[in-house]
Order: C-alpha cells, then sequence, then structure tokens
C-alpha cells in the first residue's frame, strides 16, 4: 500500500513542478496556485507512504538508501512550503521540486531497496542518519536558491529581462536564502556526520576511508565548510557564493552514488 | 435600450494633439454642455470625458448622430473650431461596440501609453460631474460601475499595468529586483545636471536615503545638497562615498568615462560583498563598461534602461490580450443584461394589459350570477387566472428569447401592436 501511496505522492510532486515552472514562464495566478496546492497535497500523500512504510516494517524507515532518499524529499518539500510562506518566495517550489524528483526518480528501481546498515538499527544510527537527512533537506533548497540566484543575476547583467525575470524575488533575498539555508544545514550536518565518523572510528578502523559513502561525506562537508566560512569570514556574497553551494551538492550528488554504486562498510 | 447607447468622440489615435488642446474646457463649460444635452432632450442621458489624450462623449440618444453633432459643435464652438473641421477624427459606437469602448477606456488598453492608471480616475471624475448634473439615469449608471468593476479586474487580473515604462521608474524597479526593499539605501549623485537630480528625486519619492551629492564644482554640489536634503562630499572622495552606499547616479559632462573597472573594484573590498547599482544617465557615458563585469555590481547606462522599458512594454501588450479577451465576455455579460431589462416593461404592461381584462369580465360575470357560492367564485377566478397565464406564456417567452439574441425591439414592437399596449411604455427602464 505505501508504494502505491507514494506513487501518488510523487505523481502529485511531477505535476506541481510543472506547474510551478509553467507558471514562472507564463506568469499566470493559477498556476502556481495550483502548484502549491499540488505540492502540499502531494506531501501530506507522502506523510502517510512513510508512516505506512514504517508500521508496515515494523521499524523507523530511514536504513535503507531509498527510504533515506524519501526522507530528505519529504523534509526538503516541507521546508520548501515553509520558506515559501515565510520569506515570501511564492517562486522557490519551481527550483526545489526539480531537484527533489531528479532525486527520487534518479534512484535505480533494483538499487531502491538497498540496505545502509542492515544489522545495527541502534539509536545513535537513528540519531547520525536523522541529523544527516536534515542537513541534506537543507543543502537541496540551498541548491534550489542557488540556482535561482545565478538566473536571476545572469538576467539583470545581461540587462535584457528574460522569461524568469518578471516573477523572481530580488536578489538580496535570495542571496539571504542562500546563506540561511546553509547555515541551517551546517550544523545538523557537522554533528550528524560527526557522530557517524566518531562511532565508525572506532569499529571499522581503516575501512573508515575506503568506504566510499564515507570518503564523499567527508569531501562534501569540506566543501560545505569552505563555502559558510567563505562567507561568514571572507564576505562573499553573490556569485561566488552561489557557485560554492552548487559544487557542494555536486558532491553531495556524487556522494550520494557512491552510496549506491560501490558497497562499503554502509552496504555491508 | 442597449441599441441607444453611444460614444462618439475622439483621441490621441484619431486626432492630433493640436486638435485634442483646442477642445480642453473647464468644468463649468462641461456642465452647461451636459445640461443643454439633455433639457433639449437630445440625450436621455449624457456624460463627457475630457482628457488631454480623449474628448468623448457616452450617452442614450434616440439618433445619436444628432446629440453627436450637438455635443461637438459644443465643446469645438468654445475655441472656435467648426463641427465641419472635428467631424472627420470622430469616431463613433453603438450598442455593444459603447459597451466594449467604454469598458476598454477605463481599464486603460485605449490609452496612449497601454496599462497607464489615470485614464480610470479621469473616467469616474467625468461620471462624477455627470451625476452632479443630473445627467446620468440608469442606463450610464450601469454602464459605467461595470466599466469601473471590469478596469478593477483588467488591473487585479491581468499585468497589464505592472511594469515600469519610464525610464526613471525602470531604474526605481531595477533597485528593488537587487535590493529587497529601498528604505533606507544610500544613494550618491555624482555630477549635478537636471537628469541625475530628477532621477535621485525619484528614488527618494521610494524610500531611499540619504542622498550624497559629488560634483566638481564643489559649489553646485553644495546647492543640489541643500535642494535634495543631502549631504555634498568631494569630488576626490568618490570612491570611498561610493563603497558606503547602495546606488550611484552618474550625469556628468564628462567626456571620458570618469569610473572605471580599477576605481570601483578598488571601492568593492569596503563593501564586503554588497551589491552596488550604478545608473549612468550621461552620454556619452560616465562609466566605464567593463564595471559590470564585476561581481555583485549592477550598471545600467541608459541603453539598457531603454531596453529594460521596451520589455516591460512587450510583456504589457501581451497581457493586454488576455485583458481584451476578459472585456470581451464582460461585453456579452452586460449586453445580455441590458438586453433581458428592455423587454422588462413590455411583459409587464402585458400582463397588467390581460390582467385589467380578466378583472373587468370577471367582475361583470359576477354581478349577473348574485346567486354564486364562494367555491364558485374561486373557481371562475382560478378559470381567468389559467387562461391569462396560457396565453402570456408564449409571447413572455417569446420577448426574452429574442432580446437574448438581439432583436428584442422588433418583437416589442410585433407584440404592442397586436395587443394594443401603446407606445409609452416601449423605451425601456431609461425613459
Amino acid at each position: 500500500v505505501n508504494a502505491v501511496v507514494f506513487d501518488i505522492a510523487l505523481t502529485a510532486y511531477i505535476v506541481a513542478a510543472a506547474a510551478a515552472l509553467a507558471s514562472l514562464v507564463w506568469r499566470r495566478d493559477g498556476l502556481s496556485r495550483l502548484a502549491r496546492e499540488l505540492t502540499v497535497a502531494g506531501w501530506l500523500c507522502h506523510t502517510a507512504a512513510i508512516v505506512l512504510r514504517g508500521v508496515e516494517l515494523g521499524r523507523v524507515p530511514v536504513l535503507t538508501l531509498a527510504e533515506a532518499v524519501s526522507l530528505v524529499i519529504w523534509m526538503a518539500v516541507f521546508l520548501d512550503l515553509w520558506v515559501e510562506r515565510r520569506y515570501g518566495v511564492t517562486t522557490f517550489n519551481a527550483f526545489v521540486l526539480p531537484v527533489v524528483l531528479a532525486l527520487g526518480l534518479g534512484l535505480p528501481t533494483g538499487l531502491r531497496d538497498l540496505a545502509l546498515e542492515p544489522r545495527a538499527s541502534s539509536g545513535w544510527i537513528l540519531v547520525h542518519v536523522g541529523l544527516v537527512l536534515v542537513g541534506l533537506a537543507a543543502l537541496v533548497l540551498n541548491f534550489g536558491s542557488a540556482i535561482m540566484y545565478l538566473l536571476q543575476e545572469r538576467q539583470i547583467k545581461a540587462r535584457r529581462p528574460g522569461s524568469f525575470y518578471y516573477r523572481m524575488p530580488s536578489l538580496e533575498r535570495l542571496d539571504r536564502l542562500t546563506q540561511a539555508t546553509l547555515t541551517a544545514a551546517f550544523p545538523f550536518l557537522t554533528v550528524g556526520l560527526a557522530l557517524g565518523f566518531a562511532r565508525a572510528g572506532r569499529g571499522w578502523g581503516r575501512d573508515l576511508l575506503t568506504d566510499p559513502l564515507a570518503f564523499f561525506s567527508l569531501v562534501m562537508w569540506l566543501v560545505y565548510a569552505a563555502t559558510l566560512s567563505g562567507r561568514v569570514i571572507g564576505h562573499w556574497r553573490g556569485r561566488r557564493a552561489a557557485y560554492f553551494s552548487i559544487a557542494g551538492f555536486c558532491v553531495l550528488l556524487v556522494t550520494l552514488g557512491a552510496g549506491v554504486l560501490f558497497q562499503g562498510r554502509h552496504g555491508s | 435600450v442597449i441599441e441607444r447607447l453611444f460614444v462618439a468622440g475622439l483621441s490621441h489615435r484619431t486626432a492630433p494633439i493640436a486638435v485634442r488642446e483646442q477642445l480642453v474646457v473647464d468644468e463649468d463649460k462641461l456642465r452647461e454642455i451636459l445640461g443643454d444635452l439633455t433639457g433639449r432632450g437630445t440625450c436621455a442621458e449624457v456624460m463627457i470625458v475630457s482628457t488631454c489624450n480623449r474628448v468623448e462623449v457616452y450617452g442614450v440618444a434616440e439618433v445619436p448622430g444628432e446629440a453627436r453633432g450637438a455635443a461637438f459643435r459644443q465643446l469645438g464652438a468654445h475655441r472656435g473650431i467648426g463641427l465641419p473641421t472635428l467631424e472627420p477624427l470622430l469616431y463613433s459606437k453603438d450598442g455593444a461596440e459603447a459597451v466594449q469602448h467604454a469598458f476598454r477606456v477605463a481599464s486603460s488598453l485605449d490609452s496612449m501609453v497601454l496599462g497607464e492608471p489615470q485614464i480610470l480616475g479621469q473616467v469616474k471624475d467625468a461620471f462624477a460631474l455627470a451625476q452632479s448634473c443630473r445627467t446620468v439615469g440608469p442606463v450610464l449608471h450601469s454602464l459605467m460601475s461595470q466599466a469601473f468593476a471590469v478596469a478593477k479586474r483588467v488591473r487585479s487580473d491581468t499585468e497589464v499595468g505592472r511594469h515600469a515604462v519610464s525610464v526613471s521608474f525602470a531604474a526605481v524597479e531595477l533597485a528593488r529586483r537587487i535590493f529587497d526593499a529601498l528604505d533606507g539605501r544610500s544613494v550618491l549623485l555624482v555630477g549635478a545636471g537636471e537628469m541625475g537630480e530628477l532621477a535621485a528625486r525619484h528614488f527618494q519619492d521610494h524610500g531611499t536615503l540619504p542622498v550624497y551629492v559629488a560634483n566638481r564644482t564643489a559649489s553646485r554640489a553644495q546647492e543640489l545638497a541643500r535642494d535634495l536634503a543631502g549631504t555634498a562630499v568631494p569630488f576626490e572622495d568618490l570612491f570611498s562615498v561610493m563603497a558606503q552606499v547602495d546606488i550611484v547616479i552618474t550625469s556628468t559632462a564628462a567626456p571620458e568615462p570618469i569610473v572605471t573597472s580599477a576605481d570601483v573594484a578598488g571601492a568593492l573590498h569596503a563593501r564586503r560583498g554588497r551589491p552596488l547599482f550604478i545608473i549612468d544617465i550621461a552620454v556619452p557615458r560616465n562609466v566605464e563598461p567593463a564595471v559590470n563585469d564585476l561581481d555583485n555590481v549592477f550598471v545600467y547606462d541608459v541603453d539598457a534602461l531603454r531596453s529594460v522599458v521596451d520589455a516591460n512594454l512587450r510583456e504589457r501588450r501581451r497581457e493586454a490580450q488576455r485583458a481584451e479577451s476578459l472585456v470581451e465576455r464582460e461585453v456579452a455579460k452586460f449586453a445580455d443584461r441590458l438586453r433581458s431589462l428592455e423587454v422588462v416593461p413590455t411583459i409587464v404592461s402585458l400582463r397588467e394589459k390581460l390582467e385589467e381584462i380578466r378583472k373587468a369580465e370577471l367582475a361583470r360575470t359576477l354581478t349577473r350570477l348574485p346567486a354564486a357560492d364562494e367555491a364558485t367564485r374561486q373557481a371562475l377566478e382560478a378559470l381567468s387566472q389559467g387562461i391569462v397565464n396560457k396565453i402570456l406564456h408564449a409571447p413572455t417567452v417569446k420577448l426574452r428569447d429574442s432580446s437574448k439574441a438581439g432583436h428584442g425591439l422588433r418583437w416589442i414592437e410585433v407584440i404592442s401592436e397586436l395587443f394594443g399596449l401603446g407606445g409609452k411604455d416601449r423605451s425601456g427602464p431609461s425613459a
């Protein structure tokens, strides 16, 4: 049952993403309203699917990669809805939903049930996974707002309003949103990863560095740490900060890909 | 009713400014003309919209052509322009076309600057003036209140009035796309020319304060700073001030760029990544084009601003197409309503006529039947009512249907003739 409900949620997200993009290009308020309503409906279905799966399996559904990605999507969509309300960035879902869908649909179906850590489901693993997932969800938003910033910056620099121009928020607001999402994500990511490394450092020994998921997570953390310190200490703003956020997200995707393709200690 | 509704006039589309300016008359004169048109019975209802871009007479008249001639003869007489001069410049529309025209004008779809907001207020003023002269009747009243409602919908449902179409407002709008709000932003004005001053004032109107003025001639800078309630700064400090402010407006007469990429890059260090918006309204340009390549710096020269305005105009035109179809739907609805109104008096008088006959005949019959008991009386009452209703049914339906189809007047004539209703009620609610 949860698979069917999940598919309904996914379908709602797909249509919502299409409507959000269309409303951006053709600037119809009706379309953006439709997009928002579908997003909310999709998110509610998604919530139901997660709960159902948890009940069916009799455990918290965060232990396989598919479950983890599903949870990241769930949180990212929730944060997107919240940010749209809080910051009045009504076009945000046009950039967040496609990313979320790419994540959801990008998982090869055969690998969907790949276990991250099938044996142990102790408390600390849940905390480790949970914190990292919250961080990842905020980073999805960080990527979305960085893309929006660059698109709008390019249009203003080129002095030619394109089709996205009219419905975008101001550059300053986008830059603030990029900064806020990164600032929010970073502590979760840091503590979550640190927990993982601290715990694995004792048990895994040298395997820690050869585990692809662990290795790329570290690289990802470094890129985001550099971006955040650049913003705080070097006063990076605008284009450079946005490029770094995008680079960080690319490493994030590689990390997820590595988790799917290579079986390190995480997968065994 | 709708057939006798008309609009006649001239606008920027048909008449040159040289003619339009001759037709501008003051309010008292307008009152006089309005009173005259209704007083002589040329128009049942009338109002005149008179702006610098259009002079139009809206009214209800048996012979619209006559009303149009009378109105413009008087409007022209003021400055001695004869009707023959005006006649070829005039357009006239009646019925549903007049309704459409009224809706389009009020919605600013017929304006010189598409979507400009003033016209709605001007039409409202004209309506209020006619109301105060008591030349507005039910037809103009419903036409105009609907026109105002349509204009409001066009403004809220389409973007025909959004996005700046003047260069100075385009600059303010751009600033809003870079900075979130303009409140508390500071402006540096370089050069003391009139254009720069205007642009700075525009920013002040939208919340940016304070203003700094730098000029090669320090006294002129001080003078202008006083006018703008700003601060004069020495010209040599240009780039240290540039490091502080958010918006820079340059308008000096310098033959070579005075703001180079290296200068701005130096100022950027102290800005800590805050965006800088430079508006260069000088020709030749004061700002080197390469400055725009710097991160977080946005330079707009006159051409760039104009191209934004062009894009905004295209945007308005695109939205105008949506507005036109909205107007069309509203016109159809309004015409239907007006037409269904025009048959109402005929239906009412037909019903009254038959009811009169029924009552008279019933009374006559009852006097001949003094012995009739209550049950018989009631039966006769019901019988006569039933017959009248059956007879009324077909003509009533026919009238309503024909009014919807747009030829109600013909059937009003036919039915009035057949039932001997007389002409008094045929003119509808406006009479």
